[in-house]
């Protein structure tokens, strides 16, 4: 269904002036390594838009700033770019605790957040376009495979705030479900440092799961592997199942330490698809040969682009009239073909299930063959019902 | 390292998916934002306005815009021991409307303009205090018909205890002989005897009611 905007036509012809949009990605603080890698997938996309001709020849600005991690920074952040920067739209947040900050001040003012990550559902703005997985997108999956490869003695280790512990719910859910065991959930500190995870991973080797659920984010991500391997412990027979580890954390806490550990998402680097070929030798040339891509990269690639192409279907940024030209409208995205949904502002992806090889890069073990429509409000969760290819895991 | 528990996913949570909605509420922004919501929760959901005299079958929780209008409507299935859930959705907050949220007996209340964040819990809590109110009204009436039968099987002891001049113990048990010889329980035969009795002795002593 094409909107149609009444006023588009006359605004194109007339107006030549650049559209600000507002960036927020933290550059430094816990998360700057994977929301860097946001950042410039924001920037890439934004680089390819105005070098085809921008938005019917108007220019496409970001206005940026550093939240350095912090929520409260977000939410101040936000507001400037509403009020002094006049823009309608920020790309950004990372952590489920930075969005949580932004929500009041887009809904107050009614502008539109795009969010280009996974977290952990039971949420609807008329505010925010959410281009992340939600838990019936990567969750389901992740543990439908790890129960059937590994068994269902799970041992959950996360991060001490709001998504960890929403994710964790919906895991032991699912495990249940299989006749499973929670053998133990900890938290520890988003700065947390490897002397931190060495008790943990003594209590890991003392319980003896099936496999580890790691919902531990950022910088302290790479403390997990490693303690893990100068334990001793192996991957083929007790594997780290992640829904954030990505390309960034392997690269951070070098290949070697996450070998044969497993993530599911729904895009890697590794998706042998001509798009995504394209897109990536487009993305070297812009940003260099040694470019490392990941889920939430593509998120904010195809978000800005997606927001590009209504804008240009509209003639403006304004939430009112942006949002029917957005949603229900497909884009040939790195990962497949997706779609926002116009009810619930979430976005049709392709659930992946990823191990890391030596080559700090994810072999594809199992891939959706259709996208899965994201449902948000979901609590009961039956396994094994999506159409998957399921590959024979190379031994 | 803080070591804790994720809460376990609420039963009310679960028992969202088959919930049948009905969303009582004039078409415009508000009603189509709640409608809008519940379907994203996953209910299933449907909208009326004005707000139907008999209900659609087997809907477990109406949302009710309570305002001038609907007040003066009497709106039967409010008052059915079967009532649905109900959840007032009120933009004004003066005593005429909360006289009649209160009438209709809400158990949460949402207040315009609807926002999208606040209906989950609302309908959540309004499940929760409404069905907990079922299960005591309930278990009241079941301890009160209980009370009452036991105060008639002490009736009816008083009563052969006097006519035949025996004691409580032989009372019991020539009440007891009659239920197992007829089948029935002995509440019943002890119905039976203060009946008989009252029609008997009109003159007699009146037994406690």
């Amino acid at each position: 269904m094409a909107p149609t905007c009444p006023f588009s036509e006359e605004i194109a012809v007339s107006d030549k002036s650049p559209v600000k949009v507002g960036v927020l990605f933290s550059e430094t603080g816990v998360t700057a390594p994977i929301e860097t890698t946001q950042l410039c997938g924001t920037l890439f996309a934004i680089h390819e838009i105005n070098a085809a001709g921008g938005i019917d020849g108007r220019e496409l600005v970001p206005v940026r700033y550093d939240p350095r991690s912090e929520p409260s920074e977000y939410q101040a952040l936000a507001e400037r770019l509403i009020l002094q920067d006049k823009v309608n739209v920020i790309f950004g947040c990372y952590m489920s605790s930075t969005r949580k900050a932004v929500l009041p001040v887009v809904e107050k003012w009614n502008r539109l957040l795009f969010y280009p990550t996974l977290y952990e559902g039971f949420e609807f703005s008329n505010n925010v376009i959410y281009t992340g997985a939600a838990p019936n997108q990567n969750s389901v999956q992740l543990a439908d495979f790890m129960t059937s490869n590994f068994g269902s003695r799970a041992y959950l280790v996360g991060s001490d705030y709001i998504y960890p512990v929403e994710s964790n719910r919906i895991m032991k859910d699912l495990v249940r479900q299989r006749g499973g065991t929670i053998l133990a959930e900890c938290y520890l500190p988003l700065t947390a440092g490897v002397d931190d995870f060495l008790p943990v991973i003594r209590d890991i080797k003392k319980r003896d799961p099936s496999f580890i659920f790691s919902t531990v984010v950022g910088e302290s991500t790479r403390h997990l592997y490693r303690a893990y391997a100068q334990a001793g412990l192996n991957p083929r027979e007790v594997p780290i199942a992640s829904l954030t580890t990505c390309e960034v954390e392997v690269e951070g806490m070098g290949a070697e330490y996450a070998v044969g550990h497993f993530t599911a998402a729904p895009y890697f680097q590794s998706i042998a698809s001509e798009t995504n070929h394209a897109v990536l030798k487009r993305y070297r040339e812009f940003a260099g040969a040694d470019v490392l891509t990941n889920m939430c990269w593509e998120a904010a690639y195809f978000q800005m682009h997606m927001f590009a192409n209504a804008m240009r279907e509209c003639g403006t940024d304004e939430l009112g009239a942006l949002v029917p030209g957005l949603v229900g409208v497909d884009y040939q995205a790195p990962q497949g073909r997706v779609r926002i949904d116009p009810v619930n502002h979430h976005t049709c992806l392709y659930p992946r299930i990823g191990r890391a090889n030596s080559k700090g890069q994810f072999t594809i073990v199992r891939e959706a063959l259709r996208p899965v429509h994201p449902d948000p409000y979901l609590v009961s969760y039956s396994l094994g019902d999506w159409t998957t290819r399921l590959d024979t895991l190379d031994t | 390292m803080r070591t804790s528990r994720s809460g376990n996913t609420p039963e009310l949570l679960k028992d969202l998916r088959t919930l049948k909605a009905a969303v009582f509420h004039p078409q415009d922004n508000d009603g189509e934002s709640l409608t809008r919501q519940l379907q994203r929760i996953g209910c299933q959901t449907q909208a009326y306005w004005p707000p139907p005299q008999e209900l659609p079958e087997a809907v477990d929780v109406v949302f009710l815009a309570v305002n001038p209008e609907s007040i003066r409507l009497d709106l039967p299935w409010t008052r059915a021991e079967t009532a649905p859930t109900l959840v007032a959705v009120v933009n004004y907050e003066n005593p005429t409307v909360v006289d009649g949220m209160l009438k209709l007996g809400a158990s949460a209340v949402l207040a315009a303009p609807i926002r999208s964040f606040g209906v989950l819990s609302a309908l959540v809590l309004a499940r929760q205090v409404s069905g907990e109110l079922r299960r005591e009204r309930k278990r009241v009436e079941k301890l009160e018909s209980k009370l009452r039968s036991m105060r008639q099987v002490a009736d009816a002891k008083q009563i052969l205890m006097k006519t035949r001049d025996i004691s409580e113990e032989a009372a019991y048990s020539i009440m007891r002989d009659q239920a197992m010889a007829k089948r029935v329980p002995v509440e019943e035969i002890a119905v039976a005897i203060v009946n008989a009795n009252e029609i008997l002795s009109a003159s007699g002593p009146k037994p406690r009611k």
